[in-house]
């Protein structure tokens, strides 16, 4: 710059002052930039649920007989590139979103009019029985192959017919002697054969003759990976259940086929218009068409038994299983839709129950298919109207609806992914909708409110983030979380606070300047020690030791008070030439020794103590006379540990409020002849209590985010007890614990920014309010 | 009398004495805190003697006292009161499957010291404590006996000492950098490929190279092998207290001592050989053992480039919000939000890092650069420059106030001597103002630095690791690799107090990194006060 000319200079000058100004503000709106960008990042979560049409295909062209069959089947593949309708025992397939057809080297046809009824299996995605006018059930598996060629990612159909199944006697529907494998033929069913009327008609409509008796009319169908399970409604009412195991030699690698078949009777079988079987082939539940759920305990093929009768409201026409086969959808003709949860009583034991635990928005038509997600709590319901709409049943949404054209739906799917729809309607169109779903399990509600999952009885606050299956229910419910939060700062603002207050007092008000100039800086120290030492201290060192020694801290709790009353009073008392004036380190040497001398007595008398107080097992003791357990890591182990990381924060910022009281006050105060705890309780502590409040916030705040140590010495287990002696789980230490394993983008991951973007919110909120406090105080005492 | 005790209680004595204790109990923490890590790890490093205990049943003990306890009731509901119970560092983790045992003080009949006894520090397994038997050269016996094989032990420690330091040199250096280029090679024919270029002279050429790598590796493979396969030519047989006989190639052993016959001098080196192992070697075993090099690298490097990044934009942040922006209620409301941004919670910090800088940022960087690596992310994962950046970002708020604070505490007439002496306000800054808020600065960047040194919880989420396979620096263009995940003190802590398979075993190496790091946090915490102090007196008001 030397020697540089005028314009040089300020040309220099300006360069410079806009370099500062711009590198200023980037580097303030980069770090304020951190609130915005933790907002975009939990913002998906609360976005509703959109869907847009990707395609619809015109099945019927070139076959038109403008009728179709009301048994249908649709499906689509993991990348929604292909979709398939499986009618009149035909499926064909078409590339999305262009329609064509695609011809797959062999797909078995059964004749046209054969089949009556269509039912998808719980297990697997596309897994179909297809129920026929001679009363047999054919397996039939629908498979996409992927592969990677020269041109991406193709996707080739693979269908597959299994072996029949007789699904009901072959000697005749009408006759009622079935054979040895129908124990109880019973006399209902000539009662309740006329009771499905609709069923025939359907048929008849389908072009088929007049069906036999022995007609597939409804059907429920298992294609597990150990067998097959059929549930069969005749068209003259009478039900059969059929369980085939196939069993392999070892020896001879032969196929064993076990079939076993039994008819289920009872007064309402014969008006039964929608069947269910479970994924493990256990239950079977049952819809009337007088609005009746029937439960029957399969498990032993020979002895189906009925659990359990539920007044379902309306008359029942679609019923699925969510995954897992706990939840059970049942909708309705008069279009609602409620999901039902399988509970067992923790205390009777026995069979479980049936409880209908949600409402969801109403159709404004008979509802005519459900189909549940293959990886969440999700499913679809589809109506006679036309309509579809998306719903989830754990955070008790509807996600979307789709208006229907007034052509009712014959069958739907939501895709494997959940990202969209397969909807064939009564106008022989399918129709394909992209589905932009992305956090269908959060709501405000059921983040913070109790939530009724699956497996209880009662609505819970619960944070379980993943389990060991897809059928996992997700419990995301931040109460938990923010509870341990709470309670590990609550218990370590107990312990620090009065410490730090009190010392800060000590500190300004009595002790000497020499003596300060020392003990100040060496308290600070301790703000300067990493808390991931102090958590390990915590949970390696300190944790073990107070479970050896819990009686003597109880002890040191008790008897402090009264030891140091004693103390003083002794010292008080002292011959006067001992007595030294108060802030000495004499004085603060006597406060160490009275303190440390306490505590080492009770740790030496700690089995004595334990014999006194506990009974000599305080752990016996405690859970007897208290009910509380005692875990190892606990809130008292972070009350000492956070207690260590904050008391120097608290102690720093209140005794620089308190030594900034201004002198001249004091001063006037003690000649004014008050002593000198008048001039602290009158005169200090009230100016500069806004300062010791800012303090308590700073080191609030500062608890509040604490991660390490939570994270080392609880056991981070989100329990929702007050118990200072078990441990909890704060949403800090969850980050950490899970932020890892979280996938980008996905719902946990979003949900840890939400936890993130609290602890935020919270501690800005609470240094703010800290600052205005602080700011305030420096005025008044501007003033003075 | 109640008048006495009325005015005793009224004068707040009492009062007073309650704010001693808890003045007293903070001391007793910091110094409790302090006393235990000094204790625990400046102990570790002492040759500790190695004590034969007999036992009333015949059987013997040998290995380090660690602690004595009185057998706590829960234990032994039978026992009488009072009884002691001793805890040994037994060793001879391949012979006993634990590292210790505790034992009744009522069952030791009687304690001694053999001078002869030798404690073995080994590269698997831990320490050994026991007797040399015989040492034996290509299978034939070289020395037997306790003494003599002590003495035939020595050279051929040395021995695979060196080899072992070769064969190290071999891997790291030789066959490392072989795998880098191999990895470069790989590396650019997936380019040319995803150019459309994958059947080219350049990729026939690269391919070429590439197999003559790779036949370079095998060579240097097998050089490595020969050289390991001499660590084993060399075994001795040794015996613990019991006389249970073990075979150790002279290939595992790291050192031997015979603590009880060295004298304070030879521990006192021993100690210092000690001490600088630790500061010096490679982990092993998990991390319990060996040395935390790497660690302290990782922590040392990653804080370098943290200040690097915070420096220079704390600073100017400072200068704008204290020189020249125009002092009102919107630069108030900035310096209040960015004062309390040093109070928002680490770990909010390592999630905005972990989205922002790995994921967003990392993501891209790798679509647009290193294409040709994916789906094996380079930037897109944690690393040394993200965690940098991460915690400079969390401690830019401390450089800006400490920094504002040093700006102001510069008397006004200093620049307004400047400016009347004609120089431009960017000159006065330069020349009069930095220089003397350069301790403000200072102060800050120490104190981020302190911060930054101790914090885990953001790095934990943005690229630490338990074992790094490499230093982020290293002899390959481009010498610094910002990309590569790094070890660090406080991590190593976490890691081998709560995620290590043998937490006990661990205990020591735990103690010993917390006092390398808390020293380390402390010394720039006291030069930062210091500092702290010097400003002020060269400002005081009177020297103006």
């Amino acid at each position: 710059m030397r020697g540089a000319s005028g314009a040089a200079r300020r040309w220099m000058n300006h360069g410079a002052t806009g370099v500062i100004t711009v590198g200023g503000w980037a580097t303030i709106v980069s770090v304020l930039g951190i609130f915005v960008y933790l907002l975009m990042e939990t913002a998906p979560l609360f976005e509703a649920a959109s869907w847009s049409k990707a395609a619809s295909v015109d099945v019927d062209a070139g076959e038109r007989d403008g009728v179709h069959p009301r048994h249908v089947g649709v499906g689509i593949d993991d990348s929604m590139t292909v979709g398939h309708v499986l009618r009149r025992g035909d499926v064909a397939f078409y590339a999305l979103p262009s329609g064509d057809r695609i011809r797959p080297d062999a797909v078995p046809v059964f004749a046209p009019g054969r089949i009556t009824a269509v039912a998808r299996s719980p297990a697997g995605a596309h897994r179909y029985g297809l129920g026929t006018v001679d009363g047999r059930v054919i397996p039939l598996r629908v498979r996409y192959r992927v592969t990677f060629g020269e041109n991406g990612r193709n996707v080739t159909p693979v269908v597959t017919a299994g072996e029949p199944v007789a699904a009901v006697p072959a000697a005749g529907a009408s006759v009622s002697t079935a054979g040895a494998a129908v124990p109880t033929a019973g006399a209902s069913v000539s009662a309740a054969g006329a009771a499905v009327p609709a069923v025939g008609a359907a048929m008849s409509a389908a072009g088929a003759a007049v069906p036999a008796a022995g007609a597939v009319a409804r059907l429920a169908f298992l294609d597990g990976d150990d067998g097959t399970t059929v549930a069969a409604l005749t068209a003259s009412g009478r039900l059969f259940l059929t369980k085939v195991e196939e069993t392999e030699s070892l020896l001879t690698g032969e196929r064993a086929r076990d079939v076993r078949r039994v008819e289920i009777t009872g007064a309402r079988v014969g008006t039964l218009s929608a069947l269910l079987l479970d994924g493990a082939g256990d239950t079977l539940v049952g819809g009337t068409a007088d609005g009746r759920l029937l439960h029957w305990d399969i498990r032993e093929a020979q002895r189906p038994r009925l659990m359990g009768t539920y007044d379902a409201g309306a008359p029942v026409t679609a019923l699925a299983y969510l995954i897992g086969d706990r939840s059970l959808v049942v909708g309705a003709r008069d279009g609602t839709v409620a999901v039902w949860l399988s509970m067992t009583d923790p205390g009777a034991g026995g069979d479980p129950r049936l409880q209908k635990v949600r409402d969801f928005a109403p159709h404004t038509g008979a509802v005519t298919a459900v189909s549940p997600s293959l990886r969440d709590k999700g499913f679809l319901t589809a109506d006679a109207a036309g309509g579809v709409a998306v719903h989830y049943s754990t955070s008790h949404r509807t996600l979307f609806t789709i208006p229907g054209d007034g052509a009712p739906v014959l069958a739907a799917m939501l895709a494997p992914k959940t990202d969209g729809a397969v909807v064939f309607r009564d106008d022989g169109r399918l129709a394909v909708f992209d589905v932009e779903n992305d956090h269908p399990e959060v709501t405000l509600s059921s983040l913070f409110m109790p939530v009724l999952y699956e497996g209880y009885d009662v609505p819970k606050a619960m944070w379980q983030s993943t389990g060991g299956s897809d059928a996992f229910e997700p419990k995301f419910g931040l109460w938990p979380l923010m509870f341990g939060t709470l309670k590990g700062t609550m218990y370590a603002m107990l312990l620090a606070a009065p410490i730090a207050v009190l010392g800060a007092i000590y500190t300004a008000m009595f002790m000497r300047p020499a003596v300060r100039a020392v003990i100040k800086p060496v308290v600070e120290t301790m703000a300067a020690f990493p808390t991931v030492i102090l958590g390990f201290l915590a949970g390696l060192w300190l944790a073990p030791l107070l479970e050896t020694i819990f009686p003597a801290v109880v002890a040191v709790f008790l008897v402090l008070p009264p030891v140091v009353v004693s103390a003083c009073v002794g010292w008080h008392y002292l011959p006067s030439r001992f007595n030294l004036p108060s802030g000495t380190v004499t004085e603060l040497v006597a406060c160490m020794v009275v303190l440390g001398g306490t505590v080492w007595v009770c740790v030496q008398g700690n089995q004595q103590i334990e014999a006194w107080l506990f009974d000599s097992n305080y752990r016996q003791w405690m859970l007897s006379t208290f009910g509380l357990e005692y875990d190892q890591r606990n809130a008292l182990v972070i009350a000492f540990a956070m207690g260590m990381a904050v008391i120097p924060v608290i102690f720093s910022i209140s005794e620089d409020a308190l030594s900034n009281v201004p002198r001249h006050l004091i001063a006037g105060s003690l000649a004014l002849g008050a002593t000198p705890w008048q001039t602290l309780t009158k005169l200090v502590m009230v100016s500069a209590s806004p300062g010791v409040f800012s303090a308590l916030m700073i080191g609030l705040g500062r608890v509040v985010g604490e991660t390490m140590i939570v994270l080392m010495a609880t056991g981070n287990t989100p329990l929702l007890e007050m118990n200072l002696l078990n441990g909890f789980r704060t949403l800090s230490a969850n980050i950490a614990v899970e932020m890892p394993e979280a996938p980008q983008g996905g719902t946990l991951y979003r949900l840890l920014f939400l936890a993130g973007l609290m602890l935020f919110v919270f501690t800005f909120l609470v240094n703010t309010v800290a600052d205005v406090v602080r700011q305030r105080l420096r005025v008044r005492y501007g003033q003075f | 009398m109640p008048g006495r005790i009325r005015k005793f209680f009224a004068s707040g004595t009492l009062f007073v004495w309650f704010c001693g204790t808890a003045v007293a109990a903070s001391l007793l923490m910091v110094g409790g805190v302090l006393a235990l890590i000094m204790i625990n790890g400046l102990g570790f490093f002492w040759p500790h003697a190695l004590l034969e205990l007999h036992l009333t049943d015949g059987t013997r003990v040998l290995g380090e006292l660690k602690n004595e306890e009185v057998i706590p009731h829960s234990a032994t509901p039978a026992a009488p009161e009072g009884r002691t119970r001793v805890r040994m560092k037994i060793g001879n983790r391949d012979l006993y499957g634990l590292d210790f045992r505790w034992i009744d003080r009522a069952r030791i009949a009687s304690v001694s010291t053999p001078p002869a006894v030798v404690a073995v520090e080994r590269r698997e397994w831990g320490n050994f404590y026991g007797r040399i038997r015989r040492v034996e050269r290509g299978g034939r016996v070289a020395a037997s006996g306790n003494d003599e094989g002590w003495r035939a032990l020595q050279p051929l420690i040395a021995r695979v000492n060196a080899l072992h330091d070769d064969a190290a040199r071999l891997q790291r250096d030789v066959i490392g950098g072989i795998n880098y280029d191999l990895e470069d090679a790989r590396l650019a024919i997936r380019k040319l490929e995803l150019a459309g270029r994958g059947g080219g002279r350049e990729a026939a050429a690269l391919q070429a190279s590439r197999q003559q790598l790779e036949r370079r590796y095998q060579e240097q493979v097998d050089a490595l092998r020969a050289l390991s396969d001499q660590l084993d030519d060399d075994a001795v047989v040794l015996a613990d207290a019991d006389g249970r006989e073990l075979r150790l190639p002279v290939g595992q052993i790291v050192r031997a001592r015979r603590p009880n016959a060295m004298n304070v001098w030879d521990k006192l080196l021993a100690y210092a050989v000690n001490f600088h192992a630790v500061l010096s070697e490679e982990p092993r075993e998990a991390n319990t053992e060996g040395g935390i090099f790497p660690a302290l690298f990782g922590t040392v490097m990653m804080v370098l480039l943290m200040s690097v990044a915070v420096a220079p934009f704390g600073v100017l942040a400072a200068f704008y919000l204290r020189e020249y922006a125009r002092q009102g209620p919107v630069v108030r409301m900035v310096r209040v939000a960015v004062n309390n941004l040093a109070g928002v919670p680490s770990i909010v910090f390592g999630v905005f890092g972990l989205g922002f800088f790995v994921y967003t940022v990392g993501g891209t960087i790798d679509e647009l650069l290193y294409a040709e690596a994916l789906p094996a992310p380079t930037f897109g994962t944690g690393g040394i420059l993200w965690a940098s950046l991460t915690l400079a970002l969390m401690t830019v708020p401390v450089v800006i106030v400490a920094t504002e604070e040093g700006l102001a505490a510069v008397p006004r007439e200093y620049r307004e001597g400047a400016l009347a002496l004609g120089a431009t306000k960017l000159e006065s800054m330069i020349r009069v103002i930095l220089p003397c808020a350069l301790p403000g600065v200072l102060t800050g960047l120490i104190l981020a630095v302190a911060r930054a040194t101790g914090e885990v919880a953001p790095l934990m989420l943005t690229g630490v690791v338990k074992l790094a396979p490499a230093l982020p620096v290293d002899g390959h263009f481009p010498f610094l690799h910002l990309e590569r995940k790094f070890m660090h003190l406080g991590f190593h802590i976490f890691d081998m107090g709560f995620q290590s398979p043998n937490v006990e075993a661990a205990k020591p190496m735990v103690y010993v990194t917390a006092l390398i790091l808390i020293v380390v946090v402390i010394a720039l915490n006291l030069s930062a006060i210091a500092l702290r102090n010097h400003m002020r007196k060269r400002f005081r008001p009177s020297a103006v």
